[in-house]
């Protein structure tokens, strides 16, 4: 069983001062500990995210978001976590979702959010289509069998963290990740998980153009 | 015969370079020149270059050599590609420890300006 205050919540943010402080102050108001990873952004994300209450983790230099969740990841061991809940930064993600991940965990080494076993509010029917086909390509790849292969909102047990080390700077992390769960065996749990799409949170997205750059890093940077 | 001299000449230059900047071990310096060495002969005696060939069973000289440079030019790029993305990661490696370090003396250590920001940026301005 997993508490609150073991628990941290590690969010990668670039430029997401339009944003932050809101998704930061839902996290602290649910009680969890949360701690942003400002990756290098030129913009006021540290402030913003440091006035929603979270600690904040600052890269130099923008190193992408694998790298700005391994920091994260790496703070929240530090500081003593037993499980760490990544969370994206965009206003994307719900915080009330957290507690049925983390207990997920009881069973688990990880839990990965779905928004195909849950809802998906404001989606097109293109992202839709994309989400889906690159969930395909992801469970090809990594031999799993999931749902949705690329949500930011997952838990993981402190205790799987050496196993799943991110080398993946840019995006292709979510597809490393996967692929290190099948290698290592680790038990992982899918639990439904509500995505709110939003102007904002589709402009930072991914477009189609970029999973060419993903499946490059995927097979030419590890 | 320019083409020649100018052949000629730059690979005394890139000579020059090497011999300029040997901190590398005697055995590459040796190498380099030994190159650079082979790559004049077969300027200044062409027809050489096509006797290799057709030993190798290839028709001429310079297609022989179009074939190694190609092969050449693709070792370096893979060469430095992997270089690169070393790089990379021993960059990611040093922001991370630098952001986690930082992050961790401010948390023990909280920054004290000795003045209040704003006087701060007034004297920075002064």
């Amino acid at each position: 069983m997993f508490r609150t205050d073991d628990t941290w919540v590690v969010v990668a943010a670039f430029n997401e001062a339009a944003v932050i402080e809101g998704v930061i102050g839902e996290l602290v108001r649910g009680g969890w500990r949360a701690v942003v990873v400002d990756d290098g952004s030129t913009d006021a994300t540290a402030q913003k995210a440091r006035a929603g209450g979270a600690a904040v983790v600052r890269h130099s230099i923008n190193r992408g978001q694998g790298a700005a969740l391994q920091t994260g990841i790496d703070y929240a061991i530090r500081r003593g976590a037993r499980a760490i809940i990544t969370f994206d930064a965009d206003g994307q993600h719900d915080a009330a979702d957290i507690p049925a991940l983390l207990a997920a965990l009881d069973d688990a080494d990880i839990a990965l959010g779905s928004r195909f076993l849950g809802t998906i509010e404001g989606a097109t029917r293109g992202r839709r289509a994309m989400l889906r086909s690159a969930t395909k390509v992801s469970n090809g790849l990594s031999g799993l069998k999931l749902t949705d292969a690329h949500c930011g909102l997952r838990a993981i047990r402190a205790s799987a963290v050496p196993q799943l080390r991110l080398s993946q700077d840019r995006m292709a992390h979510a597809s490393e990740l996967l692929r290190k769960i099948r290698l290592a065996r680790l038990r992982v749990i899918e639990v439904p998980v509500t995505i709110r799409y939003t102007e904002h949170s589709m402009r930072k997205g991914q477009g189609g153009l970029q999973a060419i750059r993903i499946l490059f890093d995927y097979f030419f940077r590890s | 015969m320019m083409i020649r001299v100018l052949l000629i000449g730059g690979f005394a230059a890139i000579g020059w370079f090497v011999f300029r900047r040997r901190n590398r071990l005697p055995l590459h310096i040796m190498l380099v020149f030994l190159l650079l060495i082979a790559g004049a002969i077969a300027v200044v005696f062409p027809m050489l270059t096509t006797d290799v060939a057709n030993v190798l069973g290839v028709g001429r000289g310079a297609d022989l050599i179009t074939y190694i440079a190609i092969v050449t030019v693709m070792f370096v790029l893979v060469h430095y590609y992997t270089k690169f993305a070393e790089l990379q990661q021993q960059v990611t490696d040093l922001t991370r420890e630098l952001a986690i370090l930082r992050a961790e003396v401010d948390r023990v250590a909280p920054p004290t300006p000795a003045v209040a920001p704003d006087e701060q940026r007034a004297s920075e301005r002064s």
